[in-house]
């Protein structure tokens, strides 16, 4: 489902030439490096080896429409039918307990997973991400460090703007990783050596979106107006189909970050959520997951624990 | 002059509500609740005391109008009065909740002024803290025979009781002081000079030193060695730029029996943030 | 804690990294573990005999009625009902989570309450952890426990744990109240007096203090024997100015070894203000 490169699949950097602008190959060309390291994290990094050699940064807009060419729409997807489009995607139906009120009651709701929304985030994100990387390949680095992503949403025009910026760094004296990817990793620093010595290693910095739609059915759109609980038997009346749907995003995030690590291990993961309310008790939700793949490749004993210390002045 | 003495102000009968009632008397049954961070609750077990529970004491006060001379710098003697009044309704009825606990006394207390739209001129006073006691039943009250109360943090009290002093009480002045406004000649007068101006340094100093003196009576009157951690607070509250209220706060310690116990600390460089 | 004569390379530890990327990874079978934590946490809470195991959430959207938020007199029972329910099916959400990865309970937990108009949303979000050697601290095989919900960090539960006692689950109490009003006449009369205004002190201190009773008892609940690091939040709802809501949270705790172990700290004078580093440190002590 998802195209985030990592260091052991050389399959998915193929294909890329010629992706960035002539600016970019202009700035690396030069000799000079700039970092976007602060002085501590510059000075640790060149301590235990890793010498930085640029800047190196991806970007990549993406519009993802309802009716247009390669939207769910358009791909025969729609929540109404199941088929393999969305095969395996998460689903839950609600029907309304009132039998017929009117023709506005909702009698059907359902919260669905947006398969197509996922796929064009992780496109994005993934083609910013590999952008990034290959600058740090031509320039011959081993790995990127201080990773800042950034993701923006205009949501007027339905653009998505995916930003990477890091600095390449080679490993000094230490051999290139698989397939010549470099890996990647938000920490630098003082933190990135303590990760080290604590015996893991950094692979890829992963992320991925999990979008979850609310259709609301009558009770999920009283109970989020207000409209009942007032002397309802067993006191306050908790909202299902939003809990639930709540519950589901975060729980998909994991699960298609997890199916990125093959084994590894996700250290300082972040959660971020941004609820879109629609009109009566419609919701999108989105949740987005990321952190630091990275592998273990020794043992490592516990740290004793530290002394307590209270500080005079 | 007003008498601020802490007797006139706790003369008031007053009934705790009964939700503080309810609560407390769930902490006497062996619950304890404090707003101590980790570190400070192993830090005042350290120092053989053990936390009772979380109290605290509240008082909405309207604050009255006072007239005041435009053009002379004077102490506001009724908002001083009021200031100092409502704070010490809100200490006091800590103090009744913490003695209800049967503490030896509060640590970590902290002195609140709210202010709510819908009350004009009115605020909230409100004391918090942790009462604690006594774990080898030594009682710590203090010369009044109340809990003491101090500011100090978990960490303070801790290294206050190794250096053999006990904190007896929070002790505090205030005083409400008006600064007047220059007349248009003086103004215009000293426009553009380094010049220093006597009535705002007149004023200002004297307004500090009554607040520190008043702090100092307290202190005295629980027959305090000395007062640490002294904090001179100016606040404007909502009276404008010409009305300041000085605020001395500070924990009044007694030397106690116990022999000083603090080790002698490892000078250590620290190399990292 | 420096060891001397075999003070680590650093450089070299680096080298080994980068070697072990160069090769293909072996297949793992291994349930990759996602952990919120930072280096320093979790090497604390290897230190202490804990791992983390997994990223968990839990997550309550509760109905208000219509009108509860209306002037009115007195507490707003509706509102505080509305409020622990959403907290509790939470913690109930995320406790069922934590059982699923088989984790003995969650620390780390970011508490997240946002009261509108028309319903509360609360969002617990932590790392489960479990002892290493699989028993809680009173030797007991802790699968059947229920597992216990913190919002300390992993360092305050770590040193929690070494002076012997357990954080057993969240402790909370919220209460929500309308602002008394006055007569007019009142008003008047009071307007230029120095007077404490007995009924909205009444009505302030006592919602204060029944958020805070409630608290107890759910602590009490979980069979806490106290709370620490407790947090009281007030202030008036954005959407309707004259309703006031108190919050107190905190964690319940509850002696788990025989008696309190005191931690006696060190007494340190640092002899200058923070410098900045610029050697990457072992954590084993100095070492190049």
């Amino acid at each position: 489902m998802t195209d985030v490169a990592g260091p052991d699949d050389p399959a998915a950097v193929a294909g890329t030439d010629g992706d960035l602008p002539e600016a970019a190959v202009r700035r690396l060309e030069s000799s000079a490096f700039s970092s976007g390291l602060t002085v501590p994290d510059f000075a640790a990094c060149l301590e235990i080896g890793l010498e930085p050699v640029a800047l190196v940064q991806g970007f990549c807009v993406m519009q993802w429409g309802w009716y247009g060419p390669g939207s769910g729409f358009m791909r025969g997807m729609s929540p109404y039918v199941a088929g393999p489009q969305n095969a395996g995607a998460y689903s839950e139906t609600y029907r309304c307990p009132h039998g017929y009120v009117s023709v506005e009651h909702r009698m059907w709701g359902q919260n669905l997973e947006q398969p197509w929304v996922e796929d064009a985030w992780a496109q994005g994100y993934g083609t910013a991400y590999r952008r990034m990387i290959e600058e740090a390949t031509d320039h011959g680095a081993h790995g990127v460090i201080g990773v800042v992503d950034r993701v923006a949403s205009v949501a007027d025009t339905g653009t998505t703007e995916f930003h990477f910026l890091g600095t390449a760094v080679t490993v000094e004296g230490g051999p290139p990783p698989a397939g010549g990817v470099p890996w990647s990793t938000y920490l630098a620093g003082q933190r990135l050596t303590k990760s080290i010595e604590a015996g893991f290693m950094p692979v890829a910095v992963v992320a991925a979106l999990a979008s979850v739609r609310i259709w609301a059915y009558c009770m999920t759109e009283y109970l989020m107006e207000g409209q009942m609980g007032w002397g309802m038997p067993g006191g306050p009346q908790l909202v299902d189909q939003v809990s639930k749907a709540h519950m589901a995003a975060r729980q998909l995030a994991r699960k298609h970050v997890r199916g990125q690590l093959a084994g590894d291990e996700l250290h300082g993961a972040r959660i971020d959520v941004v609820g879109r309310e629609l009109s009566q008790g419609d919701e999108v939700i989105d949740c987005t997951l990321r952190g630091n793949r990275v592998r273990r490749f020794k043992d490592f004993d516990p740290v004793p624990l530290p002394r307590p210390t209270v500080r005079l002045g | 002059m007003t008498d601020l003495t802490p007797e006139a102000a706790g003369t008031q009968p007053f009934d705790l509500p009964k939700d503080a009632a309810h609560r407390l008397e769930e902490l006497e049954h062996g619950l304890f609740t404090s707003d101590l961070s980790v570190n400070e609750f192993l830090l005042v077990k350290e120092a053989g005391f053990h936390p009772l529970g979380f109290v605290m004491g509240s008082s909405i006060y309207h604050i009255g109008i006072q007239t005041r001379r435009w053009g002379e710098s004077q102490e506001l003697a009724k908002l001083t009065e009021a200031m100092y009044t409502a704070r010490e309704l809100a200490m006091n009825r800590m103090e009744e909740e913490a003695q209800e606990l049967g503490a030896d006394g509060v640590v970590g207390v902290r002195l609140d002024v709210n202010y709510y739209e819908w009350g004009n001129d009115s605020a909230e006073f409100i004391a918090f803290g942790t009462a604690v006691k006594a774990e080898d039943g030594t009682s710590y009250r203090n010369a009044l025979g109340k809990p003491f109360t101090s500011d100090l943090s978990g960490q303070d009290f801790w290294t206050l009781m190794q250096t053999g002093h006990v904190p007896q009480g929070l002790v505090m002045g205030t005083c409400v002081f008006h600064i007047a406004h220059r007349k248009l000649t003086q103004a215009l007068g000293s426009m553009g000079q380094n010049v220093e101006l006597p009535n705002f340094t007149q004023a200002l100093y004297e307004a500090r030193e009554l607040a520190m003196t008043r702090m100092q009576d307290e202190a005295s009157r629980l027959n305090a060695g000395g007062i640490v951690g002294v904090r001179l607070e100016e606040k404007s509250h909502q009276w404008g730029s010409h009305t300041i209220e000085f605020l001395a706060l500070g924990t009044a310690v007694t030397r106690g029996s116990g022999e000083v116990t603090l080790p002698k600390p490892t000078t250590i460089i620290s190399l990292d943030n | 804690m420096t060891t001397g004569a075999a003070a680590p390379d650093l450089r070299a530890e680096l080298r080994r990294g980068a070697e072990a990327l160069a090769v293909a990874p072996r297949p793992s079978q291994a349930r990759g573990i996602t952990s919120d934590l930072s280096v320093d946490e979790a090497l604390l809470l290897h230190a202490a005999g804990w791992e983390p195991l997994d990223l968990v959430c839990g997550v309550a959207v509760v109905s208000v009625p219509v009108g509860v938020w209306n002037w009115g007199r007195g507490a707003i029972s509706l509102a505080s009902d509305a409020h622990d329910a959403a907290v509790d099916q939470a913690s109930r959400a995320l406790g069922a989570e934590c059982g699923k990865v088989r984790g003995h309970g969650v620390v780390g937990v970011r508490v997240d309450v946002a009261v509108r108009t028309h319903h509360i949303d609360v969002e617990l979000v932590g790392t489960a952890v479990r002892p290493m050697d699989g028993k809680d601290a009173r030797g007991n095989d802790a699968a059947q426990a229920m597992p216990f919900v913190s919002d300390l960090s992993a360092r305050d539960f770590t040193l929690l744990l070494r002076a012997g006692w357990g954080p057993v689950g969240l402790a909370f109490g919220a209460s929500f109240v309308y602002a008394p009003r006055r007569t007019a006449g009142t008003a008047m009369k009071q307007s230029t007096q120095n007077v404490e205004l007995t009924n909205y002190t009444e009505a302030m201190y006592s919602a204060r203090e029944s958020a805070m009773e409630k608290m107890q008892r759910s602590a009490l609940a979980v069979g806490g024997q106290g709370v620490v690091e407790v947090k009281v939040t007030e202030g008036p709802m954005s959407f309707a100015r004259h309703a006031v809501g108190f919050t107190a949270w905190g964690t319940a705790v509850r002696l788990v070894a025989k008696e309190h172990q005191f931690v006696r700290p060190e007494v340190v004078l640092p002899l200058d203000d923070a410098v900045v580093t610029f050697e990457a440190e072992s954590l084993r002590g100095k070492g190049r």
